[in-house]
């Protein structure tokens, strides 16, 4: 590239960034994000713990939707991952005593990366329905591991967690709340933010295009040279890596790991935030999963049958709204701009 | 040896019989709407629960314990209401929408269910004690086999001959043949679809629903039943092949037999190994014993 | 030279034979069209040369390799791309990000996770080349579903075509199009590969008129059988193909025209 070019693109790159400083997408951002950044200063112990349990859900969902809304392939298993990661975060802490965070999480994406590129390299050669019950399949699959191998997991009573390391710091000598409120707090943002950049990155890239191609047509982007049982297994390797993040991030926070972590309900938990939120944006997933946190604890503290007005929710969802909360909020802005 | 193979082939069969009839719902609402209907374990259990109140009624009114295959059997068609509400009143709306959106929507009910039955039985366990002895045991080449269980085991037998009979026999069973076969022409042919679909659907409610009432006597109605069920249901489909009748025969009794190999000799590896060789067949051969094309 | 050339192909679906031994030699340079009635096994042989169907017997090879049945994505990848009968489409699209599609691929760019695909110039701008030369630049960031069926069409050829193949087949390109239209698309799609440096078409058509001003070479297909294989002109005389490939109607034409024929040289009736 001559310099010409150099320069022109860096010329580019900052005009879009003035451009989109001008649009309220990018304030609306702005604003969630600094209100995230002050929230445990505002007081309410309580909503900040719901925010951190949000933070793992988080990034297992930005996973979750880059198989489910930018590929097209529904995971009723997901939770397998996410449950992988919790369940690193137990053994190293309360098993192998070894600390620090940072070793955790490289831990657990690894290992993750590695069982689904196995598991995906089976499913992907599937679709639709199959591809949800096989994903379901391996799901239970889990579970029963985790049930029957009790002598090694703890069974269904599970396994412990304590407090890690984070950046090398021992902070054992705080009580529980003052960590996850102040270091803890913070420590999880910041990887739920470079997940989410990351997968901005993943998702406005070239991959991401081909992805997308493979969603809406696969025998057509087959026709333009894209791999597309390769690339689903990309896909499926990164979003189980994601999930499997986010599960690192939740396990301190609850404290214990238990085999209900991966039953199939609790994938279907992860669809119903993606739903609740809106698959077909960027940021659906986690609107619904930071909607489906508080809600159900709103619900919860009203009435123990809060899996009743959730199915209620749920079937709304997919027969009137599938694009969910997102979905309908853009349509709104659609009918504003073309109704001026 | 022989003693224990015959209790364990038994227990299995038994087991098996009800999970035919559990997944032969499961298979005729596949088979005609292309739904995989995962509520199916829910009317399993609402079919338990109804079970053990038609029991307690029926001995309150005096009616001798051996007599109790009556009220259960009632109980399961008692449920088939179920089956129009769930299809008219949601089902109806997905049809013509992505497999995936289906899928959900019986989630949806999954998680409804749920709690409907927590609201009616709360969440003890409730079972109709004395029962299943009342119909005595056998000896068997040496083994002893509650009677009860073979009593199931004919039931389901029955029923499967019933509805073979029908398939094959009967306009409704040719109507849902086509129907499962080729969608568009037996409309084009003046087939009212939106009949043959809630008519479907109740066929296979009832199946699930007879399926919890009969197991009754032999355990208990609890809470996770049905979520618990759906797990066993669908490897039976798998192994059997989606859509199919003889596969939800087949894969019944090998999911049936298995398991009580399982629980006999390893114990921890009864669902591990059930679900091995779902995937074992989701990867070797998809379509399972007698399923149709591939996914 | 031989750029794509078909050996002794048979397939059968169950009992019945679509391809009974058909072999023929493609060129360098070369227009060829691909005529014959329905059911004379025109869709299956472009399915086999393209690699979505195995053969029974038989094999395809592409310049000296042999790409029998190796699928379709490799063989973009080497070179041979095909277009649709009916229309093949992202609806979601826009016209700029489906071209794209196929330059990401073609650039082998598929795995590039991490750089923002609008800041890549070259991708964006390769894709707009493509626009521009279908005329669908005005329409770039138009969805796809909301296009004329007409841009459809031409859509789902112009991204074959982004993949700069030495060889392109196209499936009927110009059905569904008003017959004033045709031959605008056809001038498109020829000026359009002698930019792209396509090197040989293969089409198949229906419309005896496109056949005609464009091929440089006809093959006619009955019931799986190559009935004959040359210029449009040998073609025209050829009286088997004429009626059983182009109908009753040219069928009378050719009789009249040798019954003109032997009647002037023998003077009689």
């Amino acid at each position: 590239m001559t310099s010409y070019q150099q320069t022109s693109e860096a010329m580019g790159r900052w005009k879009m960034a003035y451009t989109a400083l001008k649009k309220p997408k990018t304030w609306a951002i702005l604003a969630i994000a600094l209100f995230f950044i002050i929230l445990p200063r505002l007081g309410s112990q309580y909503v900040s713990y719901l925010i951190l349990t949000f933070f793992g859900y988080a990034v297992a969902l930005l996973g979750f939707n880059l198989l489910f809304g930018y590929t097209g392939l529904l995971s009723f298993g997901h939770a397998l991952f996410f449950a992988m990661g919790a369940y690193t975060v137990a053994f190293f802490t309360s098993k192998f005593s070894i600390f620090p965070m940072e070793i955790i999480l490289l831990v657990a994406i690894v290992v993750s990366a590695i069982l689904a590129a196995l598991i995906g390299a089976v499913c992907v050669r599937y679709i639709k329905i199959y591809f949800a019950m096989l994903t379901l399949a391996f799901g239970m699959l889990f579970y029963s591991f985790l049930i029957k191998f009790y002598y090694v997991t703890g069974g269904d009573e599970g396994m412990r967690v304590l407090r890690p390391y984070l950046l090398g710091y021992e902070l054992s000598a705080i009580p529980k709340m003052q960590f996850l409120m102040g270091g803890y707090y913070y420590y999880a943002l910041v990887v739920l933010t470079i997940a989410t950049w990351v997968m901005w990155k993943i998702v406005s890239s070239p991959f991401g295009l081909c992805l997308m191609a493979i969603r809406d047509n696969p025998e057509k982007a087959t026709y333009l040279g894209v791999d597309v049982k390769r690339y689903r297994w990309y896909a499926f390797i990164i979003s189980g890596a994601y999930a499997a993040v986010g599960g690192v991030l939740l396990a301190p926070v609850i404290g214990q790991v238990d085999p209900t972590l991966t039953y199939w309900t609790h994938s279907g938990t992860l669809v119903f935030m993606t739903l609740l939120g809106g698959f077909t944006n960027f940021l659906g997933p986690m609107l619904g999963g930071l909607i489906y946190i508080f809600l159900q604890d709103k619900v919860m503290s009203l009435t123990t049958y809060w899996r009743f007005i959730f199915g209620a929710i749920l079937a709304f969802l997919v027969i009137v709204a599938p694009g969910g909360i997102a979905g309908v909020i853009s349509s709104l802005v659609k009918k504003e701009k073309s109704g001026r | 040896m022989t003693t224990d193979i015959i209790n364990i082939l038994l227990s299995g069969v038994f087991y098996a019989s009800i999970l035919f009839l559990v997944a032969a719902g499961l298979q005729v609402v596949f088979g005609v709407q292309k739904v995989f209907n995962l509520a199916c374990g829910e009317f399993y259990a609402l079919g338990a629960y109804t079970g053990v109140v038609f029991v307690k009624i029926a001995q309150g009114i005096g009616l001798p314990l051996l007599f109790s295959l009556l009220p259960l059997i009632l109980a399961g068609l008692f449920l088939f209401f179920i089956g129009p509400i769930v299809e008219r009143g949601l089902l109806r709306f997905v049809y013509g929408r992505d497999e995936t959106f289906q899928l959900l929507l019986t989630f949806a009910v999954v998680l409804m269910f749920e709690d409907v039955i927590r609201f009616i039985w709360g969440t003890s366990p409730q079972s109709t004690p004395g029962v299943y002895l009342a119909y005595g045991q056998i000896n068997l080449l040496g083994a002893i086999i509650p009677v009860y269980n073979l009593i199931v085991i004919v039931s389901s037998l029955v029923i499967a001959g019933l509805i073979g009979y029908m398939l094959v026999r009967t306009k409704f069973g040719r109507i849902i043949r086509a129907t499962a076969d080729n969608r568009e022409m037996s409309e084009a042919l003046g087939i009212n679809m939106k009949s043959v679909y809630t008519k479907v659907f109740t066929l296979g409610t009832v199946l699930g629903t007879l399926g919890g009432a009969l197991v009754i006597p032999a355990t208990a109605a609890m809470t996770e039943m049905g979520v618990e069920l759906i797990v066993m249901a669908f490897a039976v489909v798998v192994i059997g092949g989606l859509g199919s009748m003889k596969g939800a025969f087949f894969g019944a009794l090998v999911v049936g037999i298995l398991r009580a190999i399982a629980i006999s000799t390893y114990p921890e590896l009864e669902l591990l190994l059930i679900y091995l060789i779902v995937i074992g067949v989701l990867v070797f051969r998809p379509e399972g014993l007698f399923g149709g094309s591939r996914a | 030279m031989a750029i794509l050339s078909a050996s002794d192909l048979r397939k059968y679906y169950g009992e019945f034979c679509a391809l009974d031994g058909v072999s023929f030699q493609i060129n360098e340079g070369e227009f060829v069209s691909i005529i014959g009635p329905n059911g004379a096994g025109k869709t299956t042989l472009i399915n086999v040369l393209t690699g979505l169907l195995t053969p029974n017997t038989g094999k395809v090879f592409y310049k000296d390799k042999e790409i029998t049945g190796i699928g379709p994505e490799k063989l973009s990848k080497l070179g041979v791309a095909r277009s649709f009968q009916l229309v093949n489409i992202f609806p979601n699209f826009t016209v700029l990000e489906f071209l794209m599609v196929a330059v990401v691929s073609r650039l082998g760019k598929g795995t590039n996770f991490y750089s923002s695909l609008l800041h890549n110039q070259k991708v964006t701008t390769e894709a707009l080349e493509v626009a521009r030369l279908f005329r669908l630049d005005e329409k770039k960031d138009m969805l796809t579903k909301n296009l004329p069926q007409g841009d459809k069409k031409m859509l789902d050829v112009a991204s074959a075509f982004a993949l700069h193949p030495e060889v392109i087949l196209l499936d009927e390109p110009t059905s569904g199009v008003s017959t004033s239209d045709k031959g605008k698309i056809m001038e498109t799609l020829v000026s359009a590969s002698k930019k792209i440096g396509i090197k040989s078409i293969i089409q198949v058509e229906h419309d005896m008129d496109i056949v005609f001003s464009f091929s440089d070479r006809i093959i006619a297909l009955h019931q799986g059988k190559i009935l004959a294989d040359s210029t449009p002109a040998e073609i025209e005389k050829n009286e088997e193909v004429v009626c059983t490939v182009m109908g009753q109607k040219e069928c009378f034409k050719i009789f009249s025209t040798l019954m003109h024929e032997s009647t002037g040289r023998d003077g009689k009736a």
